[in-house]
């Protein structure tokens, strides 16, 4: 190319110098305009022409961008996307009616019902003047207000002839018996995009709902504690949450241009609200227009008519005069419940005291030493929060039954009675065994008892003593050690046989006390257990003791033998110059520990596993009690029953449009529409058990963490876990605070004149 | 079990609304068909073979009695079982039942994940197993933003798909098991980005 732009430039240039005679005339035409004022008009024209084109064109040009830039907004206000929610459970006929609904903007309808054989324009006057809501149990104004609007429009009607342009505030749909989904009116010349949500109605009385969260089955105070949350694990906890603060903020800064939300986007919330209130919603009006259309003409009563009339009003009377004496008893009957559950309540007050009494701050209570004290508090706290529990529930029944906000507190409520009631059921079929079995019982505890921590104990002592495996041990402090731990062996099992003949007595007890629930004598069982074991658990101590000051001797001495020395004040090793005789009977001490420290691990290992195995037993025992406790069985059950009673949030699901599209009757064109089925999903299992999970990882967190292993290798104390954060399960259920004795009289009584009228009703 | 390398599918009945599908499913329809059922049927002679080696080791055909009304081949085919199990040492046949149970549950069929963007309602990221059907929706007003981005996994770096939701830890992956290359990535991320939000408004 370049070769050519050349070429002809070179050309050019040679023919201008060629014919020289053109440049002249044009200088001489030059001369000649400059002589005539030629270039002062021209400039003159210039800026006149530029004033013009600064001063007008350029604001007009900038008005009509604008005005070109209104009007496409306009277009799109008008020809964006149109969002209409429809009911799944619609009549399919062909009938003409009217669709009901609630306006959530001009482009976002939702349909609550479609009103057939009435006409459009009373029905919209009706409800502009609030005359069909006339025969509602509740204020009106409060289910308005769950679904955020002030009042039910007309939106459009029903298997009507359409006119020939689409307006969005009055739409024509149609139905028919043969489709299952509604066909809307809609010219594709119109330009709107069409999205059609279609949603099964939640059954309100079933107590079915939507929600956008998960439903919570733990109580909100104690989920926010616990977040919060302060133990001795949790601060690593705290450290890593900050740190993926962090990283959320850094995230922050990736997004650069965020649109705004618009109004379709924010009222989700808004439209869940109104699928959930929809049922309740549809029955109103559907009395409502009934009692409108029904102008029934009365005419005179026959005489059979009349009979059976008086026979009834007579049932009625007799009818009457019981609810009259019901009506008359009812106050006292409910004052006196009510002063029964507060003097129950002072009682579990005062036990409650008890069991959380410390002798000083920084000792334990007595529920956090007993599991019979623990589950006795935790039965108590049960019986204190469940009239208030009962009272929240009794108030749902004052208001609408699409309001959301109490079902978590019912599955709460009715889960822990349910559980108390399975535990006395268990507990009195395992309590009339052992009751009936009492001897029997107390011989095979007793027997499994001697043989393992008795005889067995004994047995594998005296093997340790003697050479155990082939391990030469040094027998002198063998047989001593072992000699020490049989002789109070032997004097355990003398008090053992003392205690025994009391024992079926004791398993009698257990076996009565079943009878308040089967956790009873699984925690009595599990305090007896370690009263029983206590010889393993001082055995265990003391060989750990023993085991750890030698092997803290034999660090000292190490260091020694080194010529080191620890220097306490400074946490360091220091060098050191030891004597001679410090030296060497550091030495020959050293040696001497080195060669007994076999002897004491053996026995300190056989304690140590028995130990272990006891605790082992006891979580066993522990868990069982946490699953009579607090088994999601209500929860699990639901789940199972109807799923919708426990939303886990919502889901979409997009139809075929094609196949939809080919079922309609009619045959307009078909705008670009898209329909969605808007469903419910259950709770995953999962977050049932959520804390469970959560549970089982703090308890693996401390326990096979290398801080407690390097405690249990070298024989010093195991730290147990923090009682708070092993129980945050327990009390999930329960409030932190447990509601005061006036806290409760006043609930009580208020709720007094709310009985009254509901049994008025 | 019968599976295909993962491959795009869009479903968009409007502008506003679009579902991106990856699946590892056969896309002709009837091999689909063919293909679910046969593994249906292969889990279920897995699972059945298993059940009835161990118990017919355990219980032989010559302690029970079948009634007359049993066909003769279910006969026939009980006993060949039970001489089968016989044969078998109780130290492979248990291991070997297990394994075929394991097999029947776990094995994977194809895996099916898509995203359904709903423009002033959100997204919707969902995973269809074998096992079920989990997915999540997230309102548009939670979505922060929507990106590509390279994480490790196991020994391989990949591109993914990512939905920051406002206000939480984690970001939310698209299609994450099939994890599916970047060319797919980039289409569903433009067509995705296009159809969440409304278009950029002129003169504004």
């Amino acid at each position: 190319m370049r070769p050519l732009v050349l070429t002809i430039v070179v050309f050019i240039a040679g023919y201008i110098t060629a014919r020289f005679s053109l440049i002249t005339q044009a200088i001489d035409l030059g001369y000649f305009a400059w002589d005539h004022g030629v270039l002062g008009r021209a400039t003159k024209g210039f800026l006149i022409l530029s004033l013009f084109f600064f001063l007008f064109f350029i604001p007009i040009e900038r008005i009509a961008s604008r005005e070109i830039g209104l009007g496409e907004f306009l277009l799109m206000g008008s020809n964006g996307l149109m969002r209409v929610f429809w009911p799944l459970d619609f009549q399919r006929n062909s009938r003409p009616g009217i669709l009901v609904g609630w306006r959530n903007s001009e482009l976002d309808i939702f349909v609550v019902d479609i009103l057939n054989g009435v006409d459009g324009r009373r029905i919209a006057e009706e409800l502009s003047s609030r005359s069909l809501y006339r025969k509602s149990l509740h204020s009106v104004e409060r289910i308005f207000e769950l679904c955020g609007r002030t009042e039910l429009h007309v939106l459009g009607s029903v298997n009507e002839e359409p006119g020939p342009l689409f307006q969005p505030d009055h739409i024509y749909a149609f139905t028919d018996k043969s489709c299952r989904y509604p066909q809307i009116f809609c010219p594709p010349a119109s330009g709107i995009d069409f999205q059609v949500i279609l949603f099964q109605r939640p059954h309100p009385r079933r107590m079915q709902y939507l929600s956008l969260t998960p439903i919570s089955l733990a109580l909100e105070d104690r989920m926010t504690n616990g977040s919060i949350g302060d133990g001795d694990d949790t601060i690593e906890e705290q450290r890593e949450r900050e740190r993926k603060a962090e990283l959320v903020e850094k995230l922050k800064l990736h997004s650069v241009v965020r649109p705004t939300p618009t109004m379709k986007e924010k009222s989700l919330q808004m439209i869940i609200d109104q699928v959930n209130c929809s049922h309740e919603m549809r029955q109103l009006l559907k009395e409502n227009v009934r009692l409108i259309m029904s102008r029934r003409s009365r005419r005179s009563l026959s005489v059979s008519e009349r009979v059976v009339e008086s026979a009834t009003s007579l049932w009625r009377i007799v009818l009457k005069g019981l609810m009259d004496t019901a009506k008359f008893l009812w106050p006292f009957a409910t004052k006196l419940f009510v002063l029964m559950i507060l003097i129950w309540r002072l009682v579990a007050e005062t036990l409650l005291r008890v069991l959380e009494w410390r002798l000083r701050p920084e000792l334990a209570a007595l529920k956090d030493i007993s599991a019979t004290a623990q589950q006795f508090d935790i039965r108590l706290q049960q019986f204190c929060y469940w009239p208030i529990q009962y009272v929240t529930l009794r108030r749902r029944k004052a208001d609408w039954e699409s309001v959301t906000t109490s079902h978590p507190d019912y599955i709460r409520f009715y889960n822990s009675l349910w559980l108390v009631a399975n535990d006395v059921i268990i507990g009195i079929a395992l309590g009339s065994y052992i009751i009936e079995n009492a001897s029997g019982v107390a011989y095979q505890i007793d027997y499994y008892l001697r043989a393992y921590t008795v005889e067995g104990m004994k047995a594998m002592i005296s093997w340790l003593m003697e050479r155990p495996g082939g391990l030469k041990l040094n027998d002198d402090l063998g047989n001593f050690l072992g000699d020490l731990f049989l002789w109070v062996i032997d004097y355990w099992a003398d008090t053992m046989t003392n205690i025994r003949p009391h024992l079926p007595g004791v398993i009698y007890a257990i076996g009565f006390s079943s009878f308040a629930g089967a956790s009873m004598p699984i925690a009595l069982f599990s305090d007896l257990l370690s009263i029983l074991t206590l010889h393993v658990y001082s055995f265990y101590i003391a060989s750990a003791r023993i085991y750890n000051w030698q092997l803290t001797i034999i660090i000292s001495l190490f260091h020694l033998f080194r010529g080191k020395k620890r220097n306490v004040l400074r946490n360091r090793i220091d060098s050191c110059d030891y004597d001679l005789d410090q030296l060497l009977i550091g030495t020959i001490l050293f040696t001497l520990l080195i060669f007994l420290l076999p002897t004491v691990l053996v026995f300190y290992l056989t304690f140590a596993s028995a130990r272990m195995a006891i605790i082992m037993l006891k979580a066993a025992l522990e868990t069982l009690l946490a699953c009579l406790n607090h088994f999601p069985l209500f929860a699990l059950m639901l789940r199972v029953k109807d799923s919708k009673r426990l939303p886990g949030g919502i889901r979409f699901e997009l139809l075929d449009t094609v196949a939809v599209v080919k079922g309609f009757k009619r045959t307009y064109g078909v705008p670009p529409l898209s329909y969605i089925n808007l469903k419910s999903t259950p709770l995953p299992f999962g977050a049932m058990f959520h804390q469970y999970f959560q549970l089982g990882q703090r308890i693996r967190k401390h326990y096979v963490s290398p801080h407690v292993i390097l405690c249990l290798m070298t024989g010093r104390f195991v730290p147990p876990i923090h009682r708070k954060n092993l129980y945050s399960m327990q009390y999930s259920m329960l409030p932190t605070k447990r509601a005061g004795m006036l806290e409760l009289w006043i609930r009580l009584t208020e709720d007094q004149p709310g009985n009254g009228a509901a049994l008025a009703n | 079990m019968f599976v295909t390398s993962p491959k795009l599918r869009v479903r968009s009945p409007s502008p506003t609304t679009v579902e991106f599908t990856v699946t590892t499913a056969p896309s002709h329809l009837l091999t689909r068909q063919v293909v679910t059922w046969s593994t249906v049927l292969l889990r279920l002679l897995a699972c059945s073979s298993g059940v009835l080696l161990v118990l017919l080791k355990y219980y032989p055909p010559q302690t029970f009695t079948l009634s007359a009304h049993v066909h003769a081949y279910i006969h026939l085919l009980l006993q060949s079982i039970s001489v089968l199990s016989t044969r078998i040492p109780w130290q492979y046949l248990l291991p070997g039942a297990a394994a075929a149970l394991y097999i029947a549950v776990f094995a994977p069929g194809y895996t099916e994940e898509s995203l359904l963007v709903i423009r002033d309602l959100g997204v919707q990221i969902s995973t269809t197993t074998w096992g079920g059907r989990r997915s999540r929706f997230i309102p548009t007003n939670a979505v922060r933003d929507l990106w590509i981005h390279e994480g490790f996994c196991g020994f391989e770096v990949r591109f993914y798909l990512a939905v920051v939701v406002e206000g939480e830890e984690g970001v939310v992956v698209v299609f994450p098991t099939l994890l599916p290359n970047r060319r797919i990535l980039e289409l569903v991320w433009r067509g995705a980005k296009g159809c969440l939000y409304e278009p950029r408004r002129v003169g504004r």
